[in-house]
């Protein structure tokens, strides 16, 4: 297998993550990591090159595909100076909250004839993927509601919430997604309602903890989504495509498989805490995805549209809410 | 045992069930008669019923009828109610006691003036399971209630000409969601957003009618909660609820007539739900009769009473205007505000 040669953008919690994934990836060389604010420490291994620049990863001819893990505000201008140097391109979601900037730096993609893939994840979840191939399979049919459950488990602090974006373009994006990925249907129209139920302060940040999404899809099909910032007991994550045929639904996993039966009751262990516990696998696939393209070179399977259509989708929502009203979603 | 004497008014499908409760499972009633359009007479001669009739004063006219069972067909309930309460006969009627405010406050009005205990038959009120959630989440085990769920399917799309005299999806079939977020949330309906489609049968299509939908609705609380329907799980009846809040979670999944698992290199195969609302909500049906009952000898308050009947109606009202407006409907603004809290 030929050798990719990679560099990374942005060294915090996810662009760890990733690096960590890539170490462990036959045929994947990291060579450099860029942050401005990184305190790099015991970490990375020696052999990769860190620095405050990204021109240390950007202006790099040997580097053939740069994973950008930096703060959302920089992603747009990354991933086209990356494109623009010929480089493959995996960006963190979303690739910016303007359509129309996501527009253009789609066209510079284009043109510079690079892979672009977003890291919509929860795509190459096993479990979620088995619902998916379970829609191909025709065991669901045609495919007539999803439903999907997304709760945090603790809500964040009011300084993320602020630079957030809103519920809809920081969190339900993520099932906006995946609504569109297991019917692989577009989103028609959206309506959303919102609580603040959780924290007041989020309320007087302008954004809302409790949400309920309904849309309509292009092949006729509805969905809901229903969203909280804190569900004490842990990551809720839980998917059902409902249809002619019948219906596949995904349940949350767990660290374990112990049933404790007692006087009190039957107990079992929470779910997994957060994202980085339950969706390992998902962030280890998606690169392994991405690479393939680059090897084979395919079409990504997260590519630059589907960053686009999530976005739209999630303006919608926040406008739909804003104005208590359905809203119809942009076409691409 | 104090029993109470019980005419049936309306033996189709649901009527037939009820009088067969309360002949085989409940000790505290005696059916003395049943009247239907179409009755079958053997039926009802094989349960023991003396007066057998196709006219509803064999039972409105009887003196010794305390209390009717009102299964007949839904554009009727109200003024079926009216001439019950008449003849001074405790009611219980099946869901919807009517399609508008109008007639339903015309109902109501008429029992409360006979003095006669009203009951709707919103069975889920007295199922055991949903009786459990109730207490988790009035325990406060749940903390405060930030969003409820109800996922409604039937197993088998209704033949068309029940669809046509149904009242529609919202008002004979999400009727009972919109009375269990009431239940279970212990808050009123505020706001009401619906969607839905014909993905089912077209012939529902061309009756008017969707077969599939899904609701949100905003609750007095400030909480939310949504719904979800389908006139078809080929998988069986499909009743699962979920109430979310500051403290965790409860829910109450579907439940199995067997509880069976064959697991063989093909997979692991479990039994399906139930096959019906008959089988799944049996302790219910009984259990709301018995409670009925109970109010009739003046034990205890009826378990669905008139302003929960009205409340219902009303968010199915909203829930209509939405669909056909496709906008988000205050209650307030789809009809009237008159009086009708929830019971208890």
């Amino acid at each position: 297998m030929k050798t990719i040669t990679v560099g990374v953008l942005g060294a915090g919690r996810i662009g760890r993550l990733h690096t960590d994934n890539l170490l462990r990836m036959p045929g994947v060389r990291v060579k450099s990591i860029a942050d401005p604010y990184a305190d790099f420490g015991p970490w990375p291994p020696k052999h990769i090159e860190t620095g405050l620049e990204p021109s240390l990863v950007l202006d790099d001819p040997e580097i053939e595909a740069v994973l950008i893990c930096s703060p959302t505000p920089t992603h747009a201008d990354f991933t086209e100076a990356a494109a623009t140097a010929g480089k493959h391109v995996f960006c963190e979601k979303p690739i910016d909250l303007d359509p129309e900037r996501i527009r253009r730096t789609l066209e510079i993609v284009d043109a510079a004839g690079v892979k672009l893939q977003v890291g919509f994840n929860r795509r190459f979840d096993p479990t979620f993927s088995r619902v998916r191939q379970a829609v191909i399979d025709g065991d669901v049919g045609e495919i007539h509601i999803v439903k999907i459950t997304s709760r945090d488990p603790e809500a964040p602090p009011v300084e993320y919430v602020q630079s957030s974006g809103g519920i809809f373009l920081d969190m339900t994006i993520h099932d906006f997604d995946m609504v569109r990925y297991l019917t692989a249907s577009e989103v028609e129209e959206v309506h959303a309602m919102g609580a603040v139920l959780i924290d007041p302060a989020i309320g007087e940040a302008g954004d809302v903890d409790t949400a309920m999404t309904t849309l309509k899809m292009a092949n006729g099909a509805l969905a809901v989504i229903e969203n909280s910032r804190q569900a004490v007991y842990g990551y809720d994550q839980r998917v059902e495509v409902f249809g002619s045929n019948g219906s596949a639904e995904a349940g949350n996993e767990t660290a374990n498989r112990v049933i404790l039966s007692g006087a009190d009751g039957v107990r079992a262990d929470t779910p997994l805490y957060f994202f980085l516990e339950r969706y390992q696998a998902s962030f280890v696939a998606e690169l392994e995805a991405f690479f393939a393209c680059i090897r084979d070179d395919l079409e990504p399977p997260v590519g630059g549209r589907d960053g686009l259509m999530s976005v739209l989708v999630g303006l919608a929502a926040a406008q739909s809410m804003a104005e208590n009203r359905p809203v119809k979603v942009e076409a691409s | 045992m104090n029993q109470t004497t019980v005419g049936v008014i309306g033996a189709g499908r649901i009527g037939k069930m009820h009088t067969e409760n309360l002949v085989h499972h409940i000790p505290e009633a005696v059916v003395k008669a049943v009247a239907s359009p179409h009755l079958d007479e053997g039926w009802a001669e094989g349960l023991g019923i003396p007066i057998r009739s196709t006219d509803n004063s064999a039972v409105f006219g009887d003196p010794g009828i305390e209390a009717v069972v009102i299964t007949a067909p839904s554009g009727l309930h109200s003024e079926l109610i009216c001439q019950a309460a008449a003849v001074g006969k405790h009611i219980f009627c099946e869901k919807p006691v009517g399609f508008e405010d109008g007639p339903i406050e015309d109902a109501i009005a008429a029992a409360q003036a006979a003095g006669v205990q009203l009951q709707v038959g919103f069975n889920r009120r007295s199922d055991p399971s949903l009786l459990d959630l109730i207490e988790a989440v009035r325990a406060g085990h749940i903390g405060d209630v930030h969003t409820v769920r109800v996922t409604n399917r039937d197993p088998k799309a209704p033949p068309v000409d029940f669809v046509k005299r149904s009242g529609g999806l919202f008002f004979d079939f999400v009727i009972h969601d919109f009375d269990t977020v009431r239940f279970l949330s212990g808050s009123e309906i505020v706001e009401v957003y619906a969607v839905g489609g014909v993905l089912i049968d077209p012939e529902i299509g061309a009756a008017g009618d969707i077969d599939t939908a899904v609701v949100t609705l905003k609750l007095e609380s400030g909480a939310l909660a949504v719904i979800d329907n389908s006139r078809q799980a080929v998988y069986g009846y499909d009743q699962r609820f979920e109430v979310f809040g500051s403290g965790g979670s409860v829910a109450v999944n579907n439940t199995t007539p067997s509880t069976r698992i064959v697991s063989t290199t093909g997979g692991v195969v479990g039994s399906k739900p139930h096959d019906g609302f008959v089988t799944r909500y049996r302790e219910a049906f009984v259990g709301e009769l018995k409670s009925f009952l109970a109010a009739v000898r003046g034990d205890a308050p009826v378990v669905a009473g008139a302003g929960d009947a009205l409340a219902a109606v009303r968010a199915a009202v909203a829930a209509r205007e939405s669909f056909n407006q496709n906008r988000p409907i205050q209650l307030a603004d789809a009809v009237p505000v008159a009086g009708g809290g929830t019971e208890a």
